[in-house]
């Protein structure tokens, strides 16, 4: 052995190698013979030719040889003779770092296309949990597992932040299914349901939870949300991290034990499912006392129950289906969204490959948070494009909010021209409600008075903005024109800047409601104006919707240890998308206005 | 028959048969001692057909069934390389038993001569292709360590000696079939140290991932049925 000096993290990572290595892992680490078939199943190696560094058993092997030189007879005798080699420095760590999580998205396609079943995806998530426990991880990974250990969820959402998301979700379905005894039921004991969700869907997509909310009451379930352990996403996964997977699913488990539910029930995504589903009970040493299904069994089984009926005319689109890989290959969910999808659209066309030979979609393995790697994911997902593009599809479905981004990314990146939705989207948007399922409350009004107030009303809601003020950064004269427009459409009084120091100045003197802000701007871009608007006192607390067509500059906001934003908007963004981000932030409903 | 012949088809295959033996009987031993196996506590998902015992036999028999990995479907050749390749092993460790404890059975079926002749030049010559693949491909050699290279010379080199020594004929002198054994002696002893023994261990990371896909349905694999394909109009 070598008599060179070690840092203290290389002694640590190598002390938890020795303890970390199961059966499983074992095997994984001395079965590979070096043939090379797993090669051509990564997406990685098909959009980098000739890049060896990406070819799935050379990555395997920056671990494997670490087992091998400390673990193994022959590589502890003669370590050159089968390359194992150890590790002494920081930088070896950090080198290690940018391979483990950011030349492999944990897909396991390799690890089904290998004949002698190396699991090699399994093996490199241990290898990420080695360095994640001496603090050597992308920064956007430590951000989030701080969120996760700390907040409880990994977007960092406050639990009030959530419950008013939830409130805020009822009201607009009080009003769209005109009965106001419809109710979000939060922690409500004794219910079949309970439901769980991604804080992404309470930060950035509150149309999953208004949705899912629409099918459970038409359904007539008995349902509710947990106040705490609401999120069933889990960093433990991605990050390799046990501790924080045992004590995120834990969390979830105990919800509902506490609120003595029959049924946890957990919304699209993939990451979330297999954590909560699959591998929590190992992590937490946890045998679970309830039933555990994703909502995609929950919304097939009211369909086949005939609780909910559909008609598949309503979404007469063009649709294909993403397999997540969680999902997918490592949870068994194939037919079901299938089947679920053949009933609530016109026109539903395979992509291949699919099932369990799909690929990812490239931002998987919590690539989405390591904006350090961005532009070699991009790069990756020009074989997701292709499959995408094949199809001649106007949207493309996944069960999977994880894959909703990393989605959205490809085709934007490759102006592929296809929309992005989930089954719960396409369910509710399906839905026959009947009128027994709704409660119509007609108010008596007098003649008279009625007239004024129903016209006043309607102003109101036509114009629901009126009397906010709100900021646009952002140095596309296009973009900064939309936007101004839709805003002052519904009421708002805009101002604009074309930089990050007039955007700054602004909103020192005229204290907006809400910035919408560019990330990629001359000058001082979007990241430095967010971090100064968060360290000024004034402007600290302001509302900010970031909006942006670049997904590679997510780190600038996302990386720096600040207040996460109030929004976050892909370019282009719809006017729809737009104005119920800013009024849930704003907190202004159809006929809530000022 | 010589000494030397007489020697090296006995006592030292027995030798290094035993030695062979009690390595793998510690390696084993440190396989199951040293690492305990992680318990899986999730309830099955997917497929309510399949289970874990379904996974792992399938897992084990999916070697024999080219059909169903993309990595081997879509490369034929190279599972009929592996194909061949292995059966070449099988035939010349045969051969290491059949010589010294069975010549009258194979002089008195030609035919067995012959035919492990012809499989252990087909698996040479796949050695061969193998071994140019390892060394002309960039991304095999990244992947390959002298380990690996020697391995696949010695084995390429192996079977050269056993189809040679196939029919147990020494008319031509001893040369042939006294490095077959000797060869056969030293790939003994070198295979528990090596990547070779790969077989030992093809049991053990199959059973497990089989069993934990069988738990989730994904085994047997759930392959990819035709894509749409848009046509010109579209």
């Amino acid at each position: 052995m070598s008599t060179q000096t070690r840092s203290h993290k290389a002694t640590k990572v190598l002390e938890r190698l020795t303890k970390k290595v199961n059966r499983q892992i074992a095997g994984t680490m001395l079965a590979c013979v070096h043939c090379g078939q797993c090669t051509d199943s990564c997406h990685y190696v098909q959009t980098n030719p000739g890049d060896e560094t990406f070819i799935p058993a050379w990555k395997a092997d920056r671990v494997r040889k670490l087992f091998k030189r400390h673990m193994d007879w022959t590589g502890r005798v003669i370590p050159w003779w089968v390359k194992a080699s150890s590790v002494y420095t920081d930088e070896e760590l950090e080198e290690l770092r940018d391979i483990v999580f950011g030349k492999c998205t944990n897909c396991r396609r390799c690890s089904i296309n290998c004949p002698m079943g190396v699991d090699f995806a399994s093996m490199n998530r241990m290898a990420r949990g080695l360095l994640v426990s001496v603090g050597i991880m992308p920064e956007g990974v430590s951000v989030v597992s701080k969120d996760q250990w700390e907040i409880g969820n990994q977007m960092g959402v406050l639990k009030e932040d959530y419950l008013d998301t939830l409130e805020w979700m009822e009201e607009e379905l009080q009003e769209e299914l005109e009965d106001p005894t419809l109710k979000i039921p939060v922690d409500k004991e004794d219910c079949e349901i309970v439901y769980t969700i991604n804080p992404r869907e309470a930060k950035y997509d509150p149309r999953s939870i208004s949705d899912a909310a629409k099918i459970f009451h038409v359904a007539g379930e008995s349902w509710t949300m947990p106040s705490e352990g609401w999120d069933m996403t889990n960093f433990g996964l991605f990050s390799g991290d046990d501790d924080l997977g045992g004590a995120v699913a834990k969390r979830v488990y105990e919800a509902v034990e506490r609120l003595n539910g029959k049924t946890l029930v957990m919304s699209e995504c993939g990451h979330g499912y297999r954590s909560t589903r699959c591998e929590g009970p190992n992590w937490s040493q946890t045998d679970l006392s309830f039933k555990a299904e994703s909502s995609v069994d929950t919304m097939l089984r009211y369909i086949k129950e005939r609780r909910i009926k559909v008609d598949k005319s309503k979404n007469d689109f063009s649709v294909t289906f993403h397999d997540s890989c969680n999902n997918a290959r490592s949870c068994g969910l194939f037919e079901e969204p299938r089947e679920l999808l053949r009933l609530v659209v016109a026109d539903f066309r395979e992509m291949y490959p699919n099932r369990a030979e799909n690929y990812c979609c490239t931002g998987g393995g919590g690539a989405m948070s390591m904006s350090e790697y961005t532009p070699q994911r991009l790069k990756s997902a020009k074989v997701k494009a292709d499959q995408l593009i094949a199809t001649g599809a106007d949207k493309v479905v996944t069960s999977c909010h994880n894959c909703v981004d990393g989605l959205n990314d490809c085709i934007k990146h490759y102006k592929v021209g296809m929309e992005v939705t989930q089954l719960v989207n396409l369910v509710a948007d399906a839905l026959i409600i009947e009128p027994a399922k709704t409660t119509v409350v007609v108010e008596e009004v007098p003649a008279a008075a009625s007239a004024p107030v129903v016209e006043e009303k309607a102003a109101a809601a036509a114009r629901p903005l009126t009397g906010r003020k709100i900021l646009v950064i952002d140095d596309e004269p296009d973009v900064c024109t939309f936007l101004s427009t839709v805003l002052e459409d519904n009421g708002a009084q805009v101002l604009t800047a074309a930089d990050g120091d007039t955007g700054l100045a602004l909103a020192r003197s005229e204290k907006p409601d809400l910035v919408t802000l560019d990330l990629n701007m001359p000058g001082k871009d979007g990241g430095q104006v967010y971090e100064a608007m968060r360290a000024d006192d004034e402007l600290k607390e302001l509302n900010v919707v970031i909006v942006s067509g670049k997904p590679e500059l997510r780190g600038l906001i996302y990386d720096k240890d600040v207040r996460k934003p109030e929004g976050y908007l892909d370019k282009p963004v719809s006017e729809e998308t737009l104005l119920t981000s800013v009024r849930k932030i704003l907190e202004v409903g159809e006929d809530n206005v000022n | 028959m010589s000494e030397a012949l007489q020697f090296a088809q006995t006592t030292l295959q027995e030798v290094a048969l035993v030695f062979m033996a009690v390595v793998y009987m510690l390696r084993l031993r440190w396989i199951f001692k040293r690492f305990p196996a992680a318990k899986e506590r999730q309830g099955s998902t997917g497929n309510p057909d399949t289970n874990p015992r379904k996974g792992f036999l399938y897992s084990w028999a999916i070697i024999g069934m080219p059909w169903v990995m993309e990595s081997s479907r879509t490369k034929p050749i190279m599972y009929g390389m592996f194909v061949i390749f292995h059966i070449g092993v099988v035939v010349a460790i045969a051969e290491s038993f059949i010589i010294p404890y069975a010549p009258g059975f194979l002089a008195a079926n030609p035919w067995l001569g012959t035919f492990i002749q012809v499989s252990c030049t087909a698996a040479c010559l796949v050695g061969v292709l193998r071994f140019i693949r390892r060394v002309s491909d960039k991304g095999m050699r990244a992947i390959s360590s002298p380990d690996d290279y020697f391995s696949l010379l010695l084995l390429t080199v192996w079977f050269a000696f056993a189809a040679l020594a196939g029919t147990n004929d020494a008319s031509g002198g001893e040369g042939f079939l006294l490095t077959y054994f000797w060869m056969t002696a030293f790939f003994l002893v070198y295979v528990p140290f090596s990547k070779i023994s790969h077989y030992l261990y093809y049991p053990i990371t199959r059973y497990y991932f089989g069993k934990s896909m069988g738990n989730r349905g994904t085994y047997p694999i759930v392959k990819s049925v035709p894509g749409y394909v848009k046509t010109a109009g579209e």
